[in-house]
């Protein structure tokens, strides 16, 4: 038995690894053009002029008259390559990416069907999230939405709007996008922040995610796996929002004000990174919404009233469920519990 | 906004767009977005973005109605003089076309040139008369401006004579308005005028003139195509006359010339240099006798020219054999091999071209450097052959024909003295009573050098580089009745002279202050007077038209572009104005037509050929000159010469002198004491001016003579006497020898003299050795002395500066009494200034052009990275730069590598509008502060003047520099 | 058909900006907007060299191709140009540009620059020809008067060469000869790879500015 479990312990990890290899593999290489030196295809002229165009080529920078960040910056080589990662990588990759998650999902929706609730729905329903977090989670949903969609607009729009809308009416369309875009991605900062705070206590990793996670969660083995109020995929999937959208809106910030002298090519990375943190948590969040609407039946009524049903919670997150059985028998006001047992109880849960 | 016809005194329309007294980029960029129509300002905000970007009014649109028209002018920033298509539409400036057929410039320009067009706009000038009263700007009409300023000065002149009320003129004249000038103040009664060239060329003038006969460049820019190797000392014509680069890429590109380079600052001319020379600033005459030294150690002087056409060489070599290739290095600092290459290249690549700016004539010992050069070009027999020559690069557009106009307080027009003879022929072409013209002057007598009395009006007045001790000297020491009480800033920046803690304090002791200028000025503003103070607005030569000479000698015809804007009138209408005002409005314009108080500009011209003898302005006829300005195509852009056409044969612009009468139809002459022509073809020799011998040395060429010339050897100047000993008396017509009886040729007022010398193929200036050695100098051979303010204090006692000298202009003037006392411990920086290609001058004019401005918005100073490091000063960051005379500016600091050498700052000279830290924006007339403002660096240049032409010493100084 | 190019001779510019102020004066171009800028390599020592750059026209413009909202366009002359009414002022073509031509006349919060702008070869944009219109968005239109660019046409030193490509490379060539040294020029390959090239044109082909 001890033999078995560490086989199968050995297995997982290897499958972790890969897993997180896979997605720092798709976060690093775009860059790679940018860390090997780009070879300009039309090839060089030997010619008396060399030391003028090496020392350009080296990026010594002069100095104009002419008053700018980069005036002095003859020739910028990186525009290239900026170029080449937009155009040929984070364009088709991205689109790539997002297009074979969504087929995934819709092939395993239609193989897989919804989750039912184990056993049928009991028509009692228990408290899951309170009215202010399900503001702040709608208020962050809006907002995303709002930024992914001008994002994708202007990011691919040139490809598949403009044979709609022309060019004129393209352009008045991604003007607007841009406008919002700008306007309201710092107020995202804001929605993030809310996320954090609100949700960060029971995102921190537990006894027990590890095997829900080796698990499956139980989507692909049917086993129920145990789990708190948020399960491990829950877990992977706010802080992919979080450290996503903490370099979305870093980036976002160097592109949106650029009033603190940043120069072109400070400008490129944070679109470079802006672009790969937007897609891949754009993308995730295909797999967050499926699982909370169309996956798992029961799940969207904690969004949507903030109550799910209780054979719902004690097949999905049992550990939750008997947290707030618990501390129901030992409070007074049920109206209250979800909330404040979720909270008061979630460290001691750990021992459960 | 639509440019609209700025023209008439309603005020809505004479309001500047931009009013902000205050300019940030911001604002600017806001405003300029209403007011230039900007092209890429349209629809810059947020919401309108997701309109159409909105379609403003441009303010020039190419398809009103109507061709525009294209007018013939010439850029009037600097001595080039480049060829410029404005195109007009109803009165409007709307473009600016190159003139690609103009034999100077070919349609090129620098960052100035190709923004004239930008005088169409003048957002920024003075708009209207305007007084200062209790600390305030007041508008007033030009009636009673006139009348009021007339009024003081009329009780000034009864109180102190006319000397008390100075006429500071200006190389911005045309030559109409700078002869009607100096005409203006011989009738007001003073020497005490004087214009820029004192302060730039001066010491050249006086120098080259007194070595062989004219003071003047003597070929031109595009001869430099001829040349075969190409020497720059003290000058960076890249930045100071960017399109004369044209030419010399010519000469180094095709004919492989070499082009040395020698100045204290790596300059963008240098950066395009075969060899680049390093000096320490001040040291010219060391330098240049050290290339000198090897040319005579290794033989290779022109050992015939100097027999046939210098005189005096012997006594160069033995001066120049006192430097040593040691002695050179310990003073200038540059080493044998380096000098020895210099000379060697110079040597070998005959004929070479000299060329000097600034970085030698304003010393001290100015016309010892300049000397100096002319040795050189005579030793090699570099002169008078195409591609040879001094190219002396001239500064403004006029500065030239401004100082042949005797815009200077020494002379006449022409050269022609203040002796008595001098101011006779000038009655006689003024058509003036000489008797009343010399009751005009103060009848005193005060003592000149040498302890003779003289009168006033053959005494040299203040030279504008001293026109501040005219005020505060001693009333005692000045050689005249009383200060300097009323001033007239005429065209005239003062930031670019020196002392200006001491200018500040002359410009408050002063009764009345006038400005006549296109721009405020910084005179309207670095004083801190509270009445007293007028500002007349001048229309720039765009607004009206007229001959202009450039630095090749040429002259040529300006069109006028538009009607003057707002208020403004032209010069010479200013001075009919004031001369009426004065008493002498009938004289002044005797022959001349006067139209709503206009002189005529042709009857001018017309009158100056009647009168310019000496230097051939006579045969360039308003006529001829347009014709030439009309055929600009027909002229070759090396020769000059035309090929064909109306002007067949002439060279472009009949490059003074150009003989006789229009109707000899003298060509000009490209290049002076060229002997392998005929003088009637502009050939020449070297001018026979000081006189035939002196202590039984034959003075004469010997064995040279220009080509087709009858007396086939030297000669003396024509005259009258000379003619009849040649028996060539009887080629005058009658009407001839009626004025020519008793006169020589500079005041035979018929020509007559001139056109039988030519005819006989002889110069009528005679032809004469040129001199290396000037016996009426303070020093006869160009020697080198320490600057006042010198760093090497171990040099002075074996090269110091001169004895003070108790009237020298009019005033005592200062040398070892200064150089006596060690600064160095204090200030133990060397500080010199420079040029920017973006501005002109004192950068008035330019500061407010936005397309200019832009470029250059902070004063600076260049520092070597040792002294920035060892003052704890970094690049970018504000310093304190102060000079031995307590002067102190608050600039940007550039640290260079190797752009100056360590211990020598370098600044630009175009700055102002900040005094010893404060800005003075706000003094500005509302509207007309220039959108670049910056201390001056002339706030903290010191005392020094050249020891004959008192040319300022502003190219060597003393600093110390502080963080701020 | 022309192919118009610019050529900027390291050896004779001397930074005098003249092609600077020439492309304001031309253009009305508003301060803080500098189509054309000169920039110094070593300033202030033995090595100093100065090219005059702007939009150079690529044959493969990567302004074009980052677009977000395709509003570039290359003219039968081979000049790369814009729509500024469908512009939305991204910034994009700034940073994919090598020669930093495109230029914003803001830069304030919100990622506001307003419309982009830059060196459109003196051949104005997609509006009618000379109208006012055009003039007030994109300026001159030197090119549909047979004229070119006025920055190169006013150089002081003939050191920027603007025109038919053909006939740039032919005044650099003899340049070149009299120098007595090949040359290389600036730009040459970034800006022009791929370039076809046939001769029938218009007004413009077969001109350059900056003979001699």
């Amino acid at each position: 038995m001890a033999a078995q479990t560490r086989t199968a312990n050995r297995h997982h990890r290897i499958i972790i690894w890969s897993l997180l290899l896979l997605v720092a593999a798709t976060l690093l290489l775009p860059l790679i053009p940018y860390a090997m030196d780009y070879v300009d295809p039309s090839g060089t002229v030997p010619n008396p002029g060399a030391d003028l165009w090496r020392d350009v080529r080296n990026g010594n920078i002069g100095t104009s008259q002419v008053l700018g960040v980069d005036a002095g910056v003859l020739i910028n080589d990186n525009g290239e390559r900026w170029r080449h990662f937009r155009m040929n990588q984070l364009i088709p990759v991205g689109a790539m990416f997002m297009g074979s998650v969504l087929a995934l999902i819709v092939l395993f929706y239609l193989v897989r069907g919804p989750l039912r609730i184990q056993g049928g729905a009991t028509g009692k329903m228990i408290r899951r999230f309170s009215v202010f977090e399900r503001t702040t989670h709608w208020f962050t949903v809006g907002l995303f939405w709002l930024l992914a969609l001008t994002g994708l607009i202007l990011l691919y729009g040139r490809f598949v709007l403009i044979p709609v809308l022309g060019p004129e009416g393209f352009g008045l369309t991604a003007s607007a996008c841009k406008e919002a875009h700008n306007l309201f991605g710092p107020m995202f900062l804001v929605a993030l922040l809310m996320m954090f705070f609100t949700f960060v206590k029971d995102n921190i990793y537990a006894r027990g995610d590890m095997t829900w996670l080796l698990k499956g969660g139980g989507m692909l083995g049917g086993d129920h796996v145990s789990a708190g109020r948020f399960n491990a995929g829950e877990k992977i999937w706010f802080w992919i929002a979080m450290i996503g959208g903490a370099v979305l809106i870093g980036s976002g910030f160097v592109l949106d004000f650029a009033v603190f002298g940043q120069g072109r090519e400070v400008m490129a990375i944070s679109h470079v990174l802006h672009g790969i943190a937007a897609l891949i948590v754009i993308t995730v969040s295909f797999g967050h919404i499926y699982l909370g609407t169309a996956g798992v039946e029961g799940t969207i009524g904690s969004m949507v009233n903030g109550e799910v049903d209780e054979a719902w919670a004690k097949s999905h997150h049992d550990r939750w469920y008997a947290e707030v059985k618990a501390a129901e028998g030992g409070g007074e006001n049920e109206e209250s519990a979800g909330g404040t047992a979720a909270t008061g109880v979630a460290s001691p849960a750990r021992d459960a | 906004m639509k440019l609209v016809k700025k023209q008439g005194s309603n005020a809505s329309t004479a309001q500047p767009a931009m009013l902000g007294a205050t300019i940030d980029r911001r604002t600017f960029l806001k405003q300029s977005g209403i007011t230039a129509g900007g092209v890429a300002a349209a629809g810059t905000l947020s919401m309108s973005m997701m309109k159409k970007a909105s379609a403003t009014t441009a303010a020039r649109s190419p398809t009103d109605e109507g061709n525009p028209e294209q007018i013939r002018t010439i850029c009037t920033h600097c001595s080039v003089g480049c060829g410029v298509y404005a195109e007009v539409e109803n009165g409007v400036w709307t473009g600016q076309e190159p003139a690609f057929d103009h034999p100077f410039n070919k349609g090129a320009h620098c960052a100035k040139g190709a923004s004239v067009r930008e005088h169409g706009h003048g957002e920024r000038r003075l708009k209207y008369p305007t007084k200062l009263v209790n600390g305030k700007w007041v508008r007033v009409s030009w009636d009673e401006a006139i009348n009021e300023i007339g009024d003081q000065m009329l009780s000034i002149r009864e109180q102190s004579g006319p000397d008390s009320i100075y006429w500071l003129g200006s190389a911005k004249h045309n030559n109409e308005q700078a002869y009607l000038f100096s005409k203006f103040a011989a009738f007001a009664g003073t020497n005490n005028m004087d214009h820029q060239a004192r302060i730039c060329h001066s010491t050249t003038v006086a120098g080259v003139a007194n070595t062989w006969g004219y003071g003047a460049m003597t070929n031109s820019y595009n001869d430099i195509h001829n040349s075969k190797a190409i020497l720059i000392i003290g000058g960076n014509p890249a930045e100071a006359h960017p399109v004369s680069l044209q030419h010399l890429f010519r000469a180094t590109e095709r004919n492989n010339a070499p082009l040395i380079v020698i100045d204290p600052r790596f300059t963008r001319t240098a950066a395009h240099a075969d060899q680049y020379v390093r000096l320490r600033p001040g040291t010219d005459v060391p330098v240049v006798w050290g290339m000198l030294w090897h040319i005579f150690e290794n033989g290779w002087e022109d050992k015939e020219f100097i027999k046939q056409r210098v005189y005096g060489m012997d006594e160069v070599r033995a001066e120049v054999a006192r430097w040593t290739p040691d002695e050179v290095e310990r003073v200038s600092g540059v080493p044998e091999e380096t000098i020895k290459r210099a000379a060697q290249t110079m040597a070998e690549h005959r004929p070479g071209t000299f060329i000097w700016c600034m970085g030698g004539t304003q010393h001290t010992v100015g016309n010892n450097n300049t000397r100096a050069y002319c040795i050189f070009q005579l030793a090699l027999g570099n002169m008078g052959v195409a591609g040879g020559g001094t190219n002396i690069f001239r500064g403004h557009d006029n500065v030239q024909g401004a100082t042949d106009f005797g815009v200077l307080s020494h002379t006449l027009p022409g050269y022609y003295g203040l002796s008595e003879g001098a101011w006779k022929h000038w009655a006689k072409v003024w058509d003036v009573d000489y008797d009343w013209l010399s009751s005009q002057f103060d009848q005193g007598s005060y003592e000149e050098a040498g302890g003779k009395p003289a009168k006033p009006m053959n005494t040299k007045g203040i030279p504008v580089s001293r026109w501040i001790d005219g005020i505060l000297e001693d009333k005692a020491n000045i050689a005249q009745k009383d200060n300097v009480r009323a001033m007239v800033l005429w065209g005239h920046a003062p930031n670019s002279q020196t002392r200006g803690p001491e200018m500040k304090e002359a410009m408050e002791k002063l009764d009345l202050m006038v400005i006549i200028d296109p721009y405020p000025t910084a005179s309207a503003v670095m004083q801190d007077r509270s009445d007293g103070v007028y500002l007349l607005p001048a229309a720039t030569q765009f607004e009206t038209y007229g001959s202009v000479t450039a630095s090749n000698r040429s002259l040529q015809w300006r069109d006028k572009v538009i009607d003057p804007l707002f208020e403004s009138l032209p010069d010479h209408t200013i001075m009919y104005k004031f001369a009426k005002k004065l008493g002498f409005g009938d004289e002044l314009v005797k022959n001349i037509q006067v139209t709503d108080d206009e002189p005529l500009i042709e009857d001018i011209t017309r009158e100056f050929n009647k009168g310019m003898w000496t230097i051939g302005y006579t045969g360039q006829s308003p006529e001829r000159l347009k014709e030439h300005q009309q055929n600009w195509h027909t002229f070759d852009y090396t020769s000059l010469e035309a090929k064909g056409g109306p002007a067949n044969g002439d060279y472009y612009g009949m490059p003074w002198p150009c003989w006789g009468t229009a109707e000899m139809r003298h060509p000009g002459s490209p290049n002076l004491y060229d002997t392998s022509k005929e003088v009637a073809r502009g050939g020449l020799n070297f001018r026979a001016r000081f006189g035939v011998e002196r202590d039984g040395v034959n003075l004469l060429a010997e064995g040279s003579w220009s080509k087709g010339a009858e007396i086939k050897d030297g000669y003396p100047e024509f005259s009258a006497d000379v003619l009849k000993k040649l028996g060539w008396w009887d080629d005058l017509t009658a009407e001839e020898k009626q004025l020519a009886e008793g006169k020589n040729w500079k005041t035979d007022r018929s020509g007559g003299i001139q056109r039988v010398a030519i005819k006989h193929g002889c110069a009528p200036f005679g032809n004469a050795k040129a001199r290396a050695v000037v016996w009426t100098f303070p020093d006869q051979v160009p020697i080198h002395r320490e600057p006042l303010y010198t760093s090497r204090r171990d040099l002075v006692e074996k090269y110091p500066t001169y004895a003070d000298r108790k009237d020298f202009y009019r005033l005592p003037t200062r040398y070892e009494s200064i150089q006596v006392k060690d600064y160095t411990g204090d200030y133990p920086l060397i500080m010199t200034s420079g040029r920017l290609v973006e501005y002109e001058g004192g950068g008035d004019e330019t500061r407010s052009n936005p397309w200019l401005a832009e470029l250059q918005q902070d004063m600076f100073a260049e520092i070597n990275i040792v002294d920035a490091n060892n003052n704890n000063i970094k690049d970018g960051e504000q310093m304190w730069l102060e000079g031995p005379e307590g002067g102190r500016i608050k600039i940007m600091a550039k640290v260079t590598q190797e752009g100056v050498a360590p211990g020598v700052v370098w600044m630009p000279f175009h700055f102002a509008g900040h005094f010893e830290g404060r800005d003075l924006r706000d003094k500005y007339p509302k509207g007309s502060d220039p959108y670049v403002l910056g201390e001056a660096c002339n706030t903290a240049f010191t005392y020094g003047y050249d020891s004959v032409t008192q040319m300022q010493e502003t190219k060597c100084s003393l600093c110390r520099i502080t963080p701020a | 058909m022309a192919r118009m190019k610019f050529l900027c001779d390291a050896e004779r510019c001397i930074e005098c900006n003249a092609c600077v102020t020439a492309c304001k004066n031309e253009n009305e171009v508003p301060w803080g907007v500098n189509r054309r800028r000169v920039v110094t390599i070593h300033d202030g020592s033995p090595g100093e060299r100065s090219l005059s750059v702007a939009c150079m026209h690529c044959s493969d413009a990567p302004c074009a191709a980052v677009c977000p909202v395709d509003c570039f366009y290359t003219t039968d002359d081979g000049v790369v140009l814009h729509d500024k009414d469908i512009c939305i002022g991204c910034g994009y073509c700034f940073y994919a540009c090598p020669f930093g031509a495109p230029q914003f006349p803001v830069a304030e919060a919100f990622g506001q620059r307003g419309k982009m702008d830059k060196c459109t070869f003196c051949a104005g944009g997609p509006l009618p020809d000379n109208s006012p219109e055009e003039y007030s968005k994109y300026g001159a239109n030197r090119l549909a008067e047979g004229k070119l660019p006025l920055c190169a046409e006013m150089c002081a030193t003939r050191a920027l060469i603007a025109g038919d490509g053909d006939t740039v490379s032919d005044i650099f060539r003899e340049r070149v000869t009299w120098r007595g040294s090949s040359g290389f020029a600036h730009g040459w390959g970034v800006a022009y790879k791929n370039q076809h090239r046939d001769s029938k044109g218009k007004a413009v082909e077969g001109k350059a500015a900056g003979g001699d």
